[in-house]
């Protein structure tokens, strides 16, 4: 595998109201692995993707998509909010929130036409989501609205993707087809980074991994580091979680 | 008509309209408070403004008052910044200490000017007529009417150009944020069009009713409608429709204006809240009471696929095993039939092959909880529609 970096990280630190959240954070992310980000509750999981896609504004530090900053590479980047940060109720279909992942691509103003909709169908389609797509989202179930949320990162056909915590809240049907077609973008060279919490999975579904927990712990290949030496300093209790080969 | 009752009715519509679009992206943002804190807290601008220019119409009150109302969500959002108190706490903080500095500056100099409080809370529609808009000597209408008609075209305008961003936005601020559509220029945005509109509305129909008309209308179209497009349509409806009845119920009872497009608004809401198809109370009670019925009808259905034995299947054991009263028994059996789904032969009720393949299929449905294969049966039962 050439080495390049898709994401750096350099010195990261995120706080809220002084209390920091993430601190000196270093991190470089590989070209085209399937990466897990693990770490307790309050670990600063999410606020690490936050930061690095700028929505958050750090108070040190530097992030670098392919050796530039986030705002000239936006249009490598896809990101998959948690489900519980938006409002189902909203009045809208399956279809127009897929729509939504081609705006970026459209800029301020210019409006999706006919080649936008064609994308974000193809996009329904492909988690099989097509049946749904005039569907009011709050008629959705929550497995079939983090799909929805997929499709919508897929239109983007971004070179990175971010998510959190995609597999929150689905049931097993549902994660199952989530994980087969994130292991279809890395196989298609893509970089895929996933906030997760189900410790069992990480080996089965991952090949890279970083613990957080306000400081990085570690990062690397899932069978390098995933360890329960490192899963002990994460979450501070003696971790014991059984890696069957 | 004369000319001054078409003018009344044509400045409320205008101004209808022009507050349902920046409330309907309110209400959709759960931020509806906020409109009533800037249509409170714009008073001292209007004050100043009137004190500097000495006229209610002109652009520069207009400014100040919409700078007040944009300070008005600064400071509700910096005190919610410190976490000390909450967001409604902090409209509450906010926008009645600005309210009660316009209120003592008019109490202590414009006691003999055409500013009073309440004026500021009612509004004066019916006098607005009489200010009239007069360029090199021709006579063009209200100045009312200009004013909340230039408003009116800013904020369609802005609406047609901004609406893709609008849209992200508020539904998912993070994405917007991801994709480069900054949420917080599309925030101030949103709050300076509402600011503006509210000053503009305000000489027209008070503060109370200002509120009013931002909130109600957008709230009966979200009762209506699935799709953001058509709630901006029916918000507006709503907006107009209340305006020109409200100003009629008015003209009838001798009342005032302001306060019978109010009542208007509300009742078209409570009309709404009732009468909505699928979202309204009557609407959800049937519904739920359907399903009540459905849930029964599973339940014997699924019995009679359990019990291949005739004893099971009499009418009278299934009245007392099933142990159900008689009226919903009545009501289960006859829903049963009415679908095909049974047939009685000799008082033995046995499954039909419809009867017999829709229980497969609903308790599958139950179990794995994966609709694609129900997705036919979604138009008859409640049961299936979540």
């Amino acid at each position: 595998m050439s080495t390049q970096i898709a994401v750096k990280v350099d010195d990261l630190t995120v706080a809220y109201n002084y209390k920091p959240v993430l601190w000196d954070i270093d991190l470089e992310i590989p070209e085209g692995v399937l990466m897990a980000i693990v770490g307790p509750n309050g670990a600063g999981k999410s606020t690490l993707i936050k930061s690095i896609l700028g929505i958050l504004k750090p108070i040190a530090g530097s992030v670098s998509i392919y050796d530039k900053p986030y705002e000239d590479q936006r249009q490598l980047v896809a990101y998959v909010p948690q489900k519980g940060s938006v409002d189902w109720d909203f009045p809208t279909t399956a279809l127009d929130v897929v729509m939504m992942g081609t705006y970026g691509s459209l800029g301020w103003i210019k409006r999706p036409g006919q080649k936008q909709k064609k994308a974000a169908l193809e996009a329904l389609e492909k988690v099989g989501m097509l049946p749904f797509k005039n569907r009011q989202i709050s008629q959705l179930s929550g497995g079939q609205q983090q799909r929805i949320f997929l499709a919508r990162a897929l239109v983007q056909n971004a070179s990175i993707y971010f998510m959190d915590e995609p597999f929150q809240g689905v049931d097993a049907t549902t994660e199952i087809a989530i994980i087969n077609i994130l292991k279809e973008l890395r196989k298609a060279g893509k970089t895929v980074i996933v906030v997760h919490h189900d410790l069992q999975t990480v080996p089965e579904y991952f090949d890279w991994v970083t613990f957080l927990n306000v400081k990085k712990i570690a990062t690397g290949p899932v069978k390098d580091i995933f360890n329960d030496d490192n899963l002990t300093k994460t979450y501070g209790i003696n971790y014991k979680v059984s890696i069957q080969e | 008509m004369s000319s001054a009752q078409i003018e009344i009715q044509l400045i409320a519509s205008l101004v209808a309209i022009a507050c349902a679009i920046p409330g309907t992206f309110l209400v959709l943002r759960k931020m509806a408070m906020i409109s009533d804190a800037i249509s409170h807290s714009i008073l001292p601008g209007i004050v100043i403004g009137f004190f500097m220019t000495q006229d209610l119409n002109s652009p520069v009150l207009i400014l100040l008052a919409a700078l007040t109302g944009i300070l008005t969500v600064v400071l509700v959002e910096y005190i919610q910044k410190t976490g000390l108190v909450k967001e409604d706490t902090a409209i509450g903080l906010v926008f009645p200490a600005l309210f009660s500095i316009g209120v003592i500056m008019i109490a202590k100099n414009a006691n003999d000017v055409h500013l009073d409080v309440d004026a500021v809370l009612l509004g004066e529609l019916a006098f607005a007529p009489f200010d009239r808009l007069i360029i090199s000597g021709v006579d063009i209408g209200p100045k009312s009417l200009w004013i909340i008609g230039s408003i009116l075209v800013i904020t369609v305008g802005l609406l047609f150009v901004f609406f893709k961003e609008l849209k992200v936005s508020t539904f998912d601020a993070g994405l917007a944020a991801s994709l480069g559509f900054s949420p917080a220029i599309i925030h101030y945005g949103l709050m300076t069009v509402s600011s503006v509109t509210t000053v503009g509305a305000f000489d027209a129909v008070g503060a109370i009713l200002v509120v009013a008309l931002m909130i109600a209308p957008a709230a009966t179209a979200y009762l209506l409608t699935n799709e953001l497009k058509r709630m901006l349509i029916y918000a507006i409806c709503f907006g107009v429709f209340s305006a020109i009845a409200g100003y009629w119920v008015a003209h009838w009872l001798d009342a005032s204006i302001a306060g019978s497009i109010t009542t208007m608004l509300g009742f078209i809401f409570l009309i709404v809240y009732l009468f909505a198809p699928s979202r309204g109370i009557i609407a959800v009670l049937y519904r739920e009471k359907q399903q009540r019925t459905e849930v029964s009808l599973l339940t014997f259905l699924l019995h009679l696929k359990n019990h291949t034995e005739e004893r099971e299947r009499h009418v009278n054991h299934l009245n007392e095993h099933i142990n159900w009263q008689k009226v919903r028994s009545k009501t289960v059996l006859d829903l049963a039939l009415k679908n095909n789904m049974i047939q009685l032969d000799k008082n033995i009720v046995s499954l039909t092959e419809k009867g017999d393949e829709f229980t497969s299929k609903a308790i599958d449905y139950i179990i794995t909880n994966e609709d694609a294969q129900i997705e036919d049966m979604k138009d008859d039962f409640f049961l299936f529609r979540g």
